[in-house]
């Protein structure tokens, strides 16, 4: 089973903050679940074992070829 | 050839008879301009149609043609093109009202490259909001309708570009991938969708969705059309940073019909995966015949398979989110709200979780890499269900319901991780007779083996022939 990956609705405020988001609209409410779920989606992520690979930050075909 | 017939001849068919001057641009563009016009009321394939520019370039094409000036086989071919490559003076909307008045002022260089080819740009095509969804949904232009059954979806993003040449409204639309849009639409309409490696294709003058998996490739009738496709827009475009610089072959010298002893790896986790099972039948009956025509069919262990959702969904939601972020501050209210829901989430994924999916992307790559070393292609369903209801939520796959967007990307997303060239493929029909593709993936750069499989198979079924009801 993944870890959880959650965010309290404090956190996700102040993200959304930070991100330029406008905290006062009510469309947060909505947006709130929506990342939660989101997020939760993702956690499979953290099950795999990436311990020895760097990021692979740019696909380059030519190497890969 | 009537009107009808010449909106379903591939542009391997009209080729010859264009050359010959035995059929006339004119009378191309005039048969598909009347077909367009017998069948968007339902479909709404089109952003924009160019019916009185592509008449005018029809006229100056016969004109080129007759005083000896064939260019090739696209030379007078209809074209769509989905409605994120820039056109020069052409609005591109990229699915969006926020840029309904966007007049790029060059072409992309896909562009380019097909009106160079002589190709006559029929239209700017329908797709989800910036390509970020599956279904082909679009409140501001209207939602995209399956040919097969205008009720249900055409698969996205690029659904325009699968409805089209489906129809018969062009010969040739160009989609982008960046987690199927190319090979979704493709398998739900019952057409052939190619995604070409990364890099292969020049992205430069789209719309980015996320930069590193995004592939511009061919939905076409049939895989002859795709080779003739890959023969004008493949190749080095040094105004794409990503683009590879490698020799390009004629494409069409794949399409020899001999598999003989090609080694296609089946792997196990795609009939473990949620799964229709009258696609599983269908999809292993097509593998079948892949090794009734001299194929070796192997079962092969596919573990990273799991992983292809989180890592694809992490490096998507934190790269269109990072393109889109200034939109979002400016204009959140007008995209349409699935699509702004998305585009927001991204901003909450941290950027030790998008390093993450990068280390996972090696790992990814690693192990398809050597899967490779042992088969030449890797084999399965393109979807794991026929075409959904529009804007349904969930679909049922075997006995599991599931997200619509995630079964859509199930089987599509790992090779825009890779990189790696996929094709769907025509490979029957459902009971309710709705299209089911067979997915064909290769090495990277290996569009030969891709193309040459994919083509032995639609040259010893029928699939590709059948035209649907509308």
């Amino acid at each position: 089973m993944a870890e959880p990956n959650q965010i309290s609705w404090e956190t996700f405020l102040y993200m959304a903050g930070e991100a330029g988001l406008n905290t006062e609209d009510p469309h947060m409410e909505e947006l709130f679940p929506y990342v939660e779920n989101a997020l939760q989606g993702l956690a499979a992520l953290r099950e795999m074992d990436t311990s020895n690979a760097e990021p692979d930050m740019a696909f380059i075909p030519d190497r890969e070829g | 050839m009537d009107g009808l017939e010449l909106c379903y001849a591939s542009a391997g068919q009209l080729a010859p008879l264009i050359q010959n001057r035995e059929v006339s641009p004119v009378e191309v563009i005039d048969a598909h301009l009347e077909r367009i016009g017998a069948t968007e009321g339902v479909l709404n394939s089109f952003i924009t149609l160019l019916a009185e520019e592509a008449r005018s370039s029809a006229r100056r094409v016969e004109a080129e043609i007759q005083r000896g000036n064939y260019r090739g086989p696209l030379h007078g071919i209809p074209v769509g093109l989905k409605d994120l490559y820039n056109t020069a003076g052409v609005r591109t909307t990229s699915g969006s009202r926020i840029f309904d008045n966007y007049l790029p002022d060059r072409d992309c260089t896909v562009a380019a490259r097909f009106h160079q080819a002589g190709g006559i740009l029929l239209g700017k095509l329908n797709m989800h909001p910036f390509a970020y969804g599956p279904t082909g949904e679009n409140a501001d232009y209207g939602h995209m309708h399956n040919p097969w059954n205008p009720e249900l979806i055409t698969g996205g993003s690029s659904g325009g570009s699968g409805s089209a040449p489906a129809a018969g409204q062009c010969t040739i639309a160009m989609g982008s991938d960046t987690g199927g849009s190319v090979r979704i639409p493709a398998a739900l309409c019952g057409i052939v969708g190619l995604k070409p490696t990364y890099g292969l294709v020049s992205r430069s003058g789209l719309t980015p969705l996320s930069w590193s998996m995004d592939h511009p490739g061919p939905m076409v009738r049939t895989v002859e059309d795709a080779a003739l496709v890959m023969n004008v827009v493949a190749g080095h475009d040094p105004e794409d940073p990503g683009s590879a610089r490698v020799e390009t072959p004629d494409y069409t010298t794949a399409l020899t019909g001999d598999i003989e002893g090609l080694r296609i790896g089946v792997p196990k986790e795609y009939f473990t995966a949620p799964l229709d099972p009258g696609v599983s039948q269908t999809v292993r009956e097509a593998i079948g015949l892949l090794e009734d025509l001299g194929a070796t069919v192997l079962e092969v262990d596919f573990p990273m398979f799991e992983y292809a959702q989180a890592v694809s969904g992490t490096v998507l939601m934190s790269e269109a989110s990072a393109y889109h972020r200034d939109l979002l501050k400016r204009d959140a209210d007008k995209i349409y709200p699935p699509v702004r829901l998305r585009l927001e989430a991204g901003l909450f994924v941290s950027a030790a979780d998008y390093l993450k999916a990068q280390q996972g992307r090696s790992e990814f790559n690693r192990a398809v890499r050597r899967l490779f070393e042992t088969v030449d292609l890797l084999a399965g369903p393109t979807e794991p269900v026929t075409a959904p209801r529009i804007l349904a939520q969930e679909v049922q796959a075997g006995e599991m319901s599931i997200g619509t967007t995630a079964a859509l990307t199930q089987y599509t997303r790992p090779y825009n991780i890779t990189g790696s060239p996929a094709i769907s493929v025509p490979c029957g029909f459902s009971q309710d007779g709705l299209p089911i593709g067979l997915q064909l993936a290769g090495r990277a750069f290996d569009e030969t083996t891709v193309l040459r499989a994919a083509h032995a198979y639609e040259q010893a079924t029928d699939w590709h022939r059948r035209r649907p009801p509308i």
